[in-house]
């Protein structure tokens, strides 16, 4: 009787411990991915380092809705299940502040270097400090995403109408496009969360717009955001109807179709565009950086970067891999893969200058991008803002009334999350 | 359950005071077999329900200066969460209206002598048997206002389908969410009213049929109350269901446009998940579960009152 109650002690013990497996050996490093192009990049860049460095390597790879949540959550409880995460560039502030990432200036010492190179792109390697501006290193950039504006060279050439400057020439062209060529004059995002916010941003600060003011406060239904979210609705009016609930394959789907003239996207689109198989306008698309209206045009930037969890078991392999994916020369394999590089000479590359005509202007583009504001509750603050663009563009509310709300929201948000004194 | 002690002491029969002991321990035993036996179930039990709900209790109740209400203050001022608590209820209202007409109907019209009712039957069930993620994937599919199945069809038949945006709307993006759980869930409420429907005895019938009752006399007068057990019941699981939707909407809109088709369950996934606000999420699903545990017992309660009756 005794025994058996032992035995079953035991073997539940065993049991309980089993299940806590799965954790990376001395030799081994896993990484969270993005499954998408930009991870795909990762996936192929493995395969030649376990080959170069005999060790072996594990991929966990998660839709981009599911990927913060594993990540967080992991991090979080320190279980060290992951080496290395990638991770969308809006997340980084709220990692950063929650400390569960390793500091990359000591790794950097311990290899006699002082820190990353000068040839990162400014825009993107600033994204990896926290506090954003003055704060340390917890990151390196890996892919150098930056919204690019999409149109219709041969329509434009057509009607004799010059690439678009001012958000004022998109109009009048989407206008005119639509009544003459009868596709739709313009494409754009509107799902509610992140896909209407990262479309609305580079409208909000061409029109002079800033989510906060130099104390922090919100602001987004100052007079240049209600006018931009009134320049967006009528915009609207040119693109496709059920354009709040898009997202950016639907933008690229209307774009690569040549049912739509103009849009903001993602560069890693530009392979669809030149793909005979995959669309109808190959050659046809041209590439601008965001046009401008009253203040210079620019682009929300979204870059993936590769940091190392403070949990991680093998933060110095893991660094070893970090350093080897963000070198010159694989960066510029993983661009050949389609990802856009965060490095300038890898922008400059004879090679690949030929192969991508976009570079030029995608380098402008990264430059001059802003980041989403750089605050740990971006996410929420995201939501919320994303609801009432929605709406607005639904016609539920006005583009006053909505902002308003929003900007209440945002507010009640850094309230509750203020510390206590 | 002898003792090794009390076998090796003697070879002869064991002294009074032995068999004293023994009866002494035996009982002891039998008084205690039943808590040991019960022991291992109890344990689980406590560890799996009873301390997560006392740890949700602590999470829900810890704000950001020690022990206090706000999270569940926070719930009043919540005009989302007021939202999507009166589309959460109004949805399972709409929902359970037309799946239970339909099952009604289907369920009584396939109990009569339908040719080819075992057939239709069996065609019935097999949205039920789907995962309601794998259901949900494909009518996004079909919803898609530009390649989708239903406005290309409509396009083909000549019907102008510009303003057919399925999930641009709030109003259609509220009615193709219904649609859905209508076309996956009526199966079910038609299974369980078509076996309530056959295990009512014939011979009230034909009394009803020598006295001369009309159709809807009978189903009045006869079929529903007999049914209503089965009626109650179909009801009961399908309302817990509804108002717990999460899986269907989450594919379909994600709870858009801005925040039309946004149910309790998905609110809450994204304040624990994507907010990272477990104490608020918390303190909104105990919300939630008073609201079905009210509605539940008034279910229970009026079952009961049938069952008596009867």
């Amino acid at each position: 009787m005794h025994k058996l109650w032992l035995i079953l002690f035991v073997g539940s013990i065993l049991t309980a411990c089993g299940g806590a497996g799965g954790r990376s050996s001395p030799d081994q490093l896993t990484i969270a991915i993005n499954s998408g192009v930009e991870g795909d990049g990762l996936k192929t860049a493995k395969a030649d380092y376990e080959r170069e460095f005999s060790i072996s390597i594990t991929i966990a790879e998660f839709p981009y809705t599911n990927l913060f949540e594993k990540e967080f959550i992991d991090l979080k409880e320190g279980t060290g299940a992951y080496d290395i995460i990638m991770l969308d560039d809006p997340w980084f502030p709220r990692f950063a502040e929650e400390d569960l990432l390793a500091e990359f200036e000591p790794l950097y010492q311990k290899r006699g270097l002082s820190g990353p190179d000068d040839d990162f792109v400014t825009a993107s390697l600033a994204l990896c400090y926290h506090p954003y501006g003055d704060g340390k290193l917890y990151a390196l950039p890996y892919v150098g995403n930056s919204q690019m504006f999409f149109y219709r060279e041969d329509l434009f050439h057509k009607h004799n109408l010059p690439p678009p400057e001012t958000w004022d020439d998109v109009l009048s062209s989407a206008r005119l496009l639509q009544e003459k060529e009868g596709i739709f004059g313009y494409v754009m995002r509107g799902a509610q969360g992140n896909p209407i916010v990262a479309d609305y941003m580079p409208l909000f600060w061409a029109f002079g717009g800033e989510m906060f003011d130099s104390q922090g406060n919100p602001q987004v239904n100052s007079p240049e955001g209600v006018e931009a979210l009134r320049f967006m609705i009528e915009l609207g009016k040119y693109s496709p109807p059920g354009y709040v609930s898009f997202n950016a394959d639907e933008v690229g789907a209307h774009l690569s179709q040549g049912t739509a003239a103009m849009g903001i996207n993602w560069p890693a689109w530009i392979s669809t565009f030149d793909d005979p198989t995959k669309s109808k306008v190959v050659g046809k698309i041209g590439y601008l950086p965001i046009p401008s209206q009253k203040a210079r045009g620019a682009s929300s930037i979204g870059n993936w970067l590769l940091a190392i969890p403070k949990s991680a078991r093998n933060q110095e392999k893991a660094f070893d891999f970090i350093l080897w994916a963000t070198s010159k020369e694989q960066m510029k394999l993983s661009a050949l893969r389609g990802n856009p590089p965060t490095r300038v000479s890898v922008f400059k590359d004879p090679e690949l200058l030929a192969r991508f005509k976009a570079y030029p202007v995608q380098l402008v583009a990264l430059e001059s991008s802003k980041p989403r504001p750089r605050t740990p509750l971006w996410n929420e603050i995201e939501n919320v803002f994303g609801i009432y663009l929605s709406q607005a563009n639904s016609k539920q509310l006005s583009p006053e009334e909505a902002l308003g709300r929003a900007n209440d929201e945002i507010k009640r948000i850094i309230e509750r999350n203020r510390r206590a004194p | 359950m002898r003792s090794k002690e009390s076998l090796s002491a003697t070879d002869g029969p064991p002294s009074d005071r032995e068999v004293k002991i023994i009866k002494r321990r035996e009982a002891w035993y039998e008084r205690r077999l039943q808590y040991l036996l019960l022991a291992p179930a109890v344990l689980l039990l406590l560890g799996l329900t009873v301390y997560p709900m006392i740890y949700a209790i602590t999470v829900s109740l810890s704000g950001r200066r020690g022990i206090s209400l706000e999270n569940f203050l926070r719930l009043a001022e919540d005009g989302f969460f007021l939202r999507s608590l009166l589309w959460t209820l109004a949805y399972t209202a709409v929902c359970l209206a037309i799946e239970f007409g339909l099952g009604l109907a289907l369920a009584l019209l396939l109990n009569t002598g339908v040719r080819g009712r075992s057939l239709f039957r069996s065609i019935l069930l097999l949205p039920m048997m789907l995962p309601p993620i794998v259901v949900a994937v494909i009518w996004r599919l079909m919803f898609n206002q530009d390649f989708g199945v239903i406005n290309g069809g409509l396009r083909q038949l000549g019907f102008d389908i510009s303003s057919l945006t399925w999930q641009a709307s709030p109003t259609l993006a509220m009615f193709s969410v219904i649609v859905v759980d209508v076309w996956q869930w009526t199966p079910f409420i038609f299974l369980i009213l078509l076996a309530g429907l056959q295990a009512i005895p014939e011979d009230p019938y034909e009394a009803a049929q020598i006295d001369g009752a009309s159709r809807w006399q009978i189903f009045r007068d006869i079929t529903f109350p007999l049914l209503k057990p089965a009626v109650l019941i179909a009801l009961l699981l399908r309302t817990m269901d509804l108002f717990r939707t999460f899986d269907q909407i989450y594919i379909l809109t994600d709870g858009g446009p801005g925040f039309a088709t946004e149910t309790i369950s998905l609110y809450i996934y994204k304040t624990a998940y994507r907010f990272r606000d477990f104490g608020y999420a918390i303190a909104m699903s105990f919300v939630m579960l008073a609201i079905t545990t009210v509605a539940s017992n008034i279910y229970i309660r009026v079952l009961r009152r049938e069952q008596i009756a009867q």
